[in-house]
């Protein structure tokens, strides 16, 4: 008799905040060292959960990347829906695309150079291939009541029609054990999460619809409220810091190699690394300004901060979530074992 | 080929439904679901038939009182035209916006939670 273990986030409340669904994370490692496949561990775990549930795993040796355009170590491999322990066979599970980074990748991607640099021994994996998914444009999985879209970053219970959105930042901080920050999403990431780069099987998008400097929203001074009421799970501020340092330190500028997303955009201003503000669209700029991250405030003087000093203050100068909350991932998370 | 026979008035299809009920079991009764925002459609002919045999199916059991007939989108992701009109005081149209909005649904397991048995008789997708 083997063990699998699993995280869960159990659907109900966390203080004031509304979980719409179970949520469960599973990482590739304890489905191998169970001699199970992907798919029947998803099976086998799914059948025992009550309620609606979204569920991805993991794979921790790999990589991704977010929706500005930072790389970052661990990847959702496939992520699935149930419901009442059923998943709709046509709609239910989904796996993400591993991409080969090639240099013509990196030539057409400039971000994943910060793979070349940091992250070249890890597979990468961002949404998944439109060619083997059947719901027609988002990357998103049904069954009955639960939806995961956005390539297992945005749960839904579609009954209820209660959302909650997980940043991969965050999903990876509960994969590690590491804390976590529990709010509203806000406006700020309201307006960032449009902040996209060009990615082919990208999370969001299967083609490479919007580049670094531009929005995927288009929606002017409505983008700030578009998931602004929206629970959210993400990491905290210091360590969306670092990861955001480590890319601007080998030459990523935001709005041409990275999205300009108000936290890069603060970041990149206060260690005063270029932004490349002409190629920074109207559009996004609309959005920006709508929050207060207009061109004059981001070329405003400011007393320029070290690596260590924008972590060390990240709460204090980096915009994000509403109400924070930072708690340990063990506050939220359960981890529960089957015997298989 | 008279389109007449490849496609049903939707009227006639709600129509054809009621039928299938009271056909054989006068004192059943049915319930129809999902079509509600429909005013004018054609409903797939050869699709119509086979719902008014598994409708006559189901209400012809000892065991079944009533019938609900709740049509769902097949694939729950529907995709939609959303046209914004602007309209002067002498109710004539002077722009329209066209737009475009994604709409997810539940699936079917949403009312198929409660059953006994679910039978599911549909082809795969890409075939009618």
């Amino acid at each position: 008799m083997k063990k699998l273990l699993y995280r869960v986030i159990e659907q109900g409340k966390f203080n004031d905040i509304l979980i719409p669904l179970n949520i469960v994370f599973i990482d590739k490692r304890d489905i191998d060292s169970c001699g199970l496949e992907i798919d029947e561990a998803i099976k086998k775990i799914a059948s025992g959960i009550q309620g609606p549930a979204g569920i991805n795993v993991f794979d921790m040796g790999a990589s991704t990347t977010s929706s500005d355009g930072i790389v970052l170590d661990g990847a959702v491999i496939k992520m699935a829906a149930s419901d009442n322990g059923k998943i709709n066979k046509e709609f239910g599970m989904l796996a993400m695309q591993e991409m080969r980074v090639t240099d013509e990748l990196i030539e057409e991607e400039p971000h994943l150079m910060q793979w070349k640099k940091y992250y070249n021994d890890r597979k990468l994996f961002r949404g998944p291939n439109p060619a083997k998914k059947l719901i027609p444009v988002h990357n998103a999985v049904m069954s009955g009541r639960a939806v995961n879209n956005n390539s297992a970053t945005e749960m839904m219970n579609v009954v209820t029609m209660e959302e909650i959105l997980l940043p991969i930042f965050g999903q990876l901080q509960i994969m590690k054990d590491e804390n976590v920050l529990i709010g509203l999403t806000g406006e700020y990431i309201s307006v960032g999460i449009g902040m996209t780069v060009a990615e082919k099987y990208g999370r969001v998008f299967p083609t490479r619809q919007f580049r670094a400097g531009d929005t995927a929203h288009g929606s002017g001074e409505y983008a700030k409220t578009l998931k602004q009421h929206i629970p959210c799970i993400v990491a905290p501020k210091r360590v969306i810091a670092k990861y955001t340092i480590d890319a601007l330190k080998i030459g990523m500028i935001p709005g041409r190699h990275i999205g300009c997303s108000p936290v890069v955009l603060t970041i990149a201003k206060y260690l005063g690394t270029k932004i490349d503000f002409d190629n920074i669209t109207l559009k996004a700029q609309a959005e920006l300004g709508s929050v207060g991250i207009t061109f004059d405030y981001l070329k405003s003087p400011v007393q320029l901060l070290s690596e260590k000093e924008i972590i060390k203050r990240a709460d204090e100068i980096i915009p994000g979530v509403e109400n924070p909350m930072e708690i340990k991932s063990s506050e939220l998370v359960i981890k529960r074992i089957i015997e298989i | 080929m008279d389109m007449k026979l490849m496609h049903t008035k939707l009227p006639e299809f709600i129509e054809k439904m009621k039928r299938a009920v009271i056909k054989n079991t006068p004192n059943k009764t049915i319930e129809i679901k999902g079509l509600e925002n429909l005013k004018c459609a054609k409903m797939q002919s050869l699709r119509t038939g086979r719902i008014e045999l598994s409708v006559g199916e189901l209400a012809s059991r000892d065991d079944v009182e009533k019938i609900e007939l709740i049509v769902i989108p097949r694939i729950p992701e529907t995709m939609h035209t959303v046209i914004v009109k602007g309209i002067g005081k002498d109710g004539k149209a002077k722009k329209a916006i066209l737009e475009v909005i994604n709409i997810i649904h539940p699936t079917e397991e949403v009312e198929t939670a409660d059953c006994e048995e679910v039978e599911d008789r549909r082809p795969s997708l890409g075939k009618h």
